[in-house]
């Protein structure tokens, strides 16, 4: 059996504690040490500037910039936010992210991250998901992870590397947040963290449902994010919302990557097996429709038995092409590679599409997010409890996620402030915490089977009944299955330290499908295209359903059900729509 | 298990990897793993976890790498209809 490398965990002590060192993790750190705070960050990386899912690079930021037209400020943005989140949202939470954006913005500029175009020098500005204005700005960020990762360490934040965070830490009310336990992947070496504040911005939930390649870590988001942090602060009573929304994508066939929806942006055609182009059947603007009615109009087109289903760019102009095959690579950088290994030449040949494995993130609209409940301060119903990023209730690309993180890490310095004695971990939460993480260290035979079997069983009842559509029979076949699945988590066995963070990671992936199968029962409805769709409630229901359905567990009952009514919004004056 | 049986994610030039434990620190998976201080190859020590993200590829300053995909990839089979939901009512 292997044994831990000390017989004591490494005590650790600091005033903010950050839980993932990708961009919401990182703004909360840079935030929180500018007042000055101490703070450690904590992530499952080696080094800071590779830590997270945008690591590989990225290549848009949105934000109003109060720089002339009308259109371009907060105010006239957030006309637009409830237009997004379908009454899924805490649209004060959302109204703060939108205010913080530019702010936000200028700090990345300070640090020195360049966002203008290298060709012209300047902003170069475009409109994009529907929204009233050109908010996103394109830029080259393939280092932008890195030179904010290191920025953070400049600045004075500790890093713990190859360190996944298992479970937070309470005082003996269980009602304040106290630090958090966690263990290096690598070297098995366990740190018990003291902290007033912890951040938790562990990202998104992948690995969650099959693809059409079969491989789980061929995933279109990063498949390191399992849904570590929605596991840790739901164990201790803070509150979930939106966790049935499904989030998916068009892609290459057989690779999942970003992307593909934006080839339509740029003048590709979409075909099926017969040559139709289909989309005008979905859209009057038929290719330029936005994402989710993409995707919707290919899972019509794949349930009438149109597939395969294909991205045409033959027709365009040999310069667009080349622009077209030249930034293939932006969003994934081996996308080249894998057509050129492939033999498929998509100047001269068609493409053939599909739709990726599913996420749980925030059902493909900004604004809203699948994942912790908090208010303006980003802090959570658990005192010291703060969230950002994806895996909290304000998510949406990299610029909320920095703005949410700055909030973040701001309310953290405040709470620490405001804190006139420093919480001290109840053993009981100690004793818990460690308990949990050596449970798989403990097994003495597989009897069961590994993580990798755990997983692959929750991604099959996901898939078929969890997934794109949903009926009562299916979600409750599937909440009986994932239940089961439950028991079988205790024979999982680690034979290292790396097999034990997966382990891990396998039983929080357990439980974010069972708690996405409890939210999707309960909406009986349907509501923002293929993020809820039930067989069986077809229509969308705002009269009983526009609210967001929020999940917390009860010691006595189990999930515990309430929702979350978006305050409700006055019709503007002028939709914007044509700024 | 799922995962690509037997098949190896990221190819090492052993001509001209200069083992400098760069792959093995940016892999964001710990795919790859490296001794410190040793002239062995790095290894690929979780093959079927790998995320196809190439950042070890891009990083290595030696251009050893080269990510490799697999057959499970390049020639899918699945029909996507089989990702779409079932009806529960049918036993299998």
């Amino acid at each position: 059996m292997l044994t831990w490398p000390s017989m004591e965990p490494t005590r650790l002590h600091t005033e903010v504690l950050v839980i993932g060192g990708g961009v919401a993790g990182c703004l909360a750190a840079i935030q929180a040490r500018d007042a000055g705070a101490d703070v450690l960050v904590a992530d499952k990386a080696r080094f800071l500037e590779r830590a997270g899912s945008v690591a590989g690079g990225v290549d848009q930021f949105m934000t109003p910039l109060n720089d002339g037209p009308d259109w371009d400020t907060p105010e006239h943005l957030m006309q637009f936010v409830p237009m997004l989140t379908d009454g899924l949202t805490d649209l004060d939470v959302a109204e703060r992210a939108v205010h913080e954006l530019p702010r936000v913005f200028q700090r990345l500029c300070d640090i020195g991250i360049d966002f203008t175009d290298p060709t012209t020098g300047e902003f170069f500005r475009t409109r994009a998901f529907g929204l009233p204005g050109e908010y996103h700005l394109n830029f080259d960020g393939s280092l932008f992870k890195h030179r904010l990762g290191r920025y953070t360490v400049g600045h004075g934040a500790r890093f713990l590397p190859r360190t996944m965070i298992t479970d937070l830490l309470t005082d003996a009310t269980g009602q304040r947040i106290a630090g958090a336990v966690g263990f290096n992947c690598r070297t098995g070496e366990r740190d018990a963290i003291r902290a007033t504040a912890v951040v938790v911005a562990t990202g998104d939930i992948n690995r969650i449902s099959r693809n059409v390649s079969g491989l789980p870590f061929d995933s279109w988001h990063y498949p390191y994010n399992t849904g570590d942090g929605h596991a840790m602060v739901y164990r201790r009573g803070a509150r979930l919302v939106n966790m049935e929304l499904v989030e998916a994508t068009l892609t290459p066939l057989g690779f999942s990557t970003q992307g593909t929806n934006s080839y339509a942006g740029q003048g590709a055609h979409f075909l099926n097996r017969h040559g139709e182009r289909f989309m005008f059947k979905y859209d009057p603007k038929g290719e330029k429709a936005r994402r989710t009615i993409l995707v919707n109009a290919v899972i019509e087109e794949v349930l009438a038995g149109n597939e395969p289903i294909y991205v045409d760019i033959r027709h365009l102009p040999e310069d667009t092409k080349d622009d077209f095959v030249r930034t293939l690579g932006v969003d994934r950088y081996t996308l080249p590679s894998y057509f050129r290994q492939r033999g498929l030449d998509i100047r001269h040949e068609l493409l053939p599409i599909g739709i990726s494995e599913m996420s749980i993130r925030r059902g493909g609209s900004y604004f809203r997010g699948s994942g912790l409940v908090v208010d303006t301060a980003a802090e959570s119903n658990l005192t010291g409890l703060f969230g950002a990023g994806d895996c909290s209730m304000v998510s949406g690309g990299i610029s909320v996620a920095a703005a949410m993180g700055a909030i973040a890490g701001r309310g953290a310095v405040d709470r620490v402030r405001s804190t006139e004695t420093e919480p001290e971990p109840d053993d009981d939460s100690v004793t818990d915490s460690l308990g949990r993480m050596a449970e798989p260290l403990e097994v003495e035979e597989e009897d069961g089977g590994g993580w990798s079997d755990l997983e692959d069983a929750v991604r099959d009842l996901v898939t078929d009944y969890v997934g794109m559509r949903r009926t009562e029979r299916g979600l409750r076949r599937a909440h009986e299955g994932l239940l089961d699945l439950k028991q079988q988590e205790a024979l999982l066995r680690a034979t290292s330290f790396h097999e034990l963070m997966r382990s891990l990671e396998a039983k929080n992936i357990r439980l974010a499908a069972e708690l996405m199968t409890v939210a999707a029962a309960h909406r009986t409805e349907s509501r923002s295209g293929a993020a809820h769709r039930r067989l069986d409630h077809p229509a969308t229901d705002d009269a009983v359903w526009r609210k967001a359905i929020v999940l917390s567990h009860d010691p006595a009952t189990g999930v515990d059900v309430e929702y979350l009514v978006e305050r409700p919004t006055p019709v503007p004056a002028s939709t914007g729509g044509d700024a | 298990m799922s995962g690509a049986q037997g098949h190896n994610p990221i190819a090492i030039n052993p001509d001209t990897c200069i083992t400098c434990m760069i792959c093995d620190y940016v892999c964001p998976g710990d795919v790859i793993h490296q001794k410190p201080r040793s002239k062995e190859l790095p290894v690929i020590a979780y093959p079927d976890e790998c995320w196809y993200c190439g950042l070890c590829e891009q990083a290595c300053p030696a251009d050893a790498i080269t990510v490799v995909f697999p057959q499970e990839m390049l020639d899918p089979t699945t029909p996507v209809t089989s990702l779409l939901g079932r009806d529960p009512e049918r036993r299998t």
